[in-house]
């Protein structure tokens, strides 16, 4: 709360393994059903790069920092948007951690830019995306994607 | 530097009067809320409780309730004695349409500088309002042991 660099976290209960998070957070098919229609790729090792798309539309991208199955996953955050690519590189970083029958998620987005557009845009879409990906692993429904704005994953007009 | 705040935001199929009844009917917030009852009439001047297996953790007040879209109540915690001397803190609930979904936006301020009760309630409010989505789109409150979220004074 105090670092002259902001950072944004965002923790959710999910009623899910940490493996069915896990997977649900790396696999393209699963994103493109929670998040929006955006499909992710990577081979998930360390030092690999990954790349959300929609609809064959590049929207965010990055390097795979850490990858400790099922409990820690954390990439580098590239909005592939000329406004964004002037911020600094920020950082994801997924916590999963068994809390009784349930998951406690923790999204920690990091090193952000004070006042910049990607912190205005995950601000608005983390909350939107996490409740989706809740949804979908504890009813089998996503949120409906017909969203007024979909923040996170807006490329530039 | 900014005053210290918790705000949490979250969107839940449902609809903005079933998520009013969830935040101000026992019946409910007893499933999600690991047994607690709010105990109050809902206007705006009258008192407001929190009550866990008969036993009453927090008193206040109603500030706004604009049935089905804003409800704020002044928290004052009084079990522990740290907290109980403190002022009272505020919590506001915006319930907002959004598309087929209702946006729900908690905001906990007016906290006092060093406040005991910040470090509780940012553990706590995250787990009773996924545990409140859950209820209300799958129709099954979370089971989220409370000693897990590492809550002074709960453990």
């Amino acid at each position: 709360m105090s670092h002259s660099v902001p950072s944004f976290v965002y923790t959710t209960y999910i009623e899910t393994s940490a493996e069915k998070l896990w997977h649900a957070l790396t696999d393209g098919d699963f994103t493109e059903r929670y998040w929006f229609g955006h499909r992710v790729a990577s081979d998930w090792k360390v030092g690999s790069s990954y790349k959300f798309a929609r609809q064959g539309t590049g929207s965010v991208e990055g390097k795979v920092l850490i990858s400790d199955p099922p409990k820690r996953l954390a990439y580098t955050w590239h909005p592939c948007s000329a406004d964004a690519k002037r911020e600094r590189t920020s950082r994801v970083t997924f916590d999963l951690e068994p809390r009784g029958k349930v998951i406690k998620l923790t999204v920690t987005h990091d090193n952000l830019d004070e006042g910049g557009k990607t912190l205005r845009d995950i601000s608005g879409g983390w909350p939107m995306v996490i409740a989706s990906l809740k949804s979908l692993l504890e009813t089998g429904r996503a949120l409906p994607a017909d969203l007024p704005s979909c923040a996170a994953e807006k490329t530039d007009a | 530097m900014r005053k210290p705040e918790f705000v949490y935001v979250s969107y839940i199929e449902t609809t903005p009067e079933r998520l009013w009844e969830a935040l101000t009917s026992s019946d409910f917030t007893k499933r999600y809320w690991w047994n607690t009852s709010v105990v109050s009439d809902w206007k705006v001047g009258s008192p407001f409780s929190l009550v866990l297996n008969g036993q009453t953790t927090d008193v206040s007040e109603i500030l706004e309730a604009d049935r089905p879209r804003r409800l704020s109540y002044s928290f004052h915690h009084i079990l522990n004695e740290a907290a109980r001397k403190e002022r009272p803190s505020r919590v506001t609930f915006v319930i907002e349409p959004h598309g087929k979904l209702v946006k729900l936006t908690l905001t906990h301020e007016d906290f006092e500088d060093g406040s005991v009760i910040l470090d509780g309630i940012s553990k706590g409010w995250p787990a009773i309002l996924s545990s409140l989505k859950s209820m209300l789109e799958s129709g099954t409150a979370l089971a989220i042991p409370a000693a897990a979220l590492d809550i002074e004074g709960l453990k």
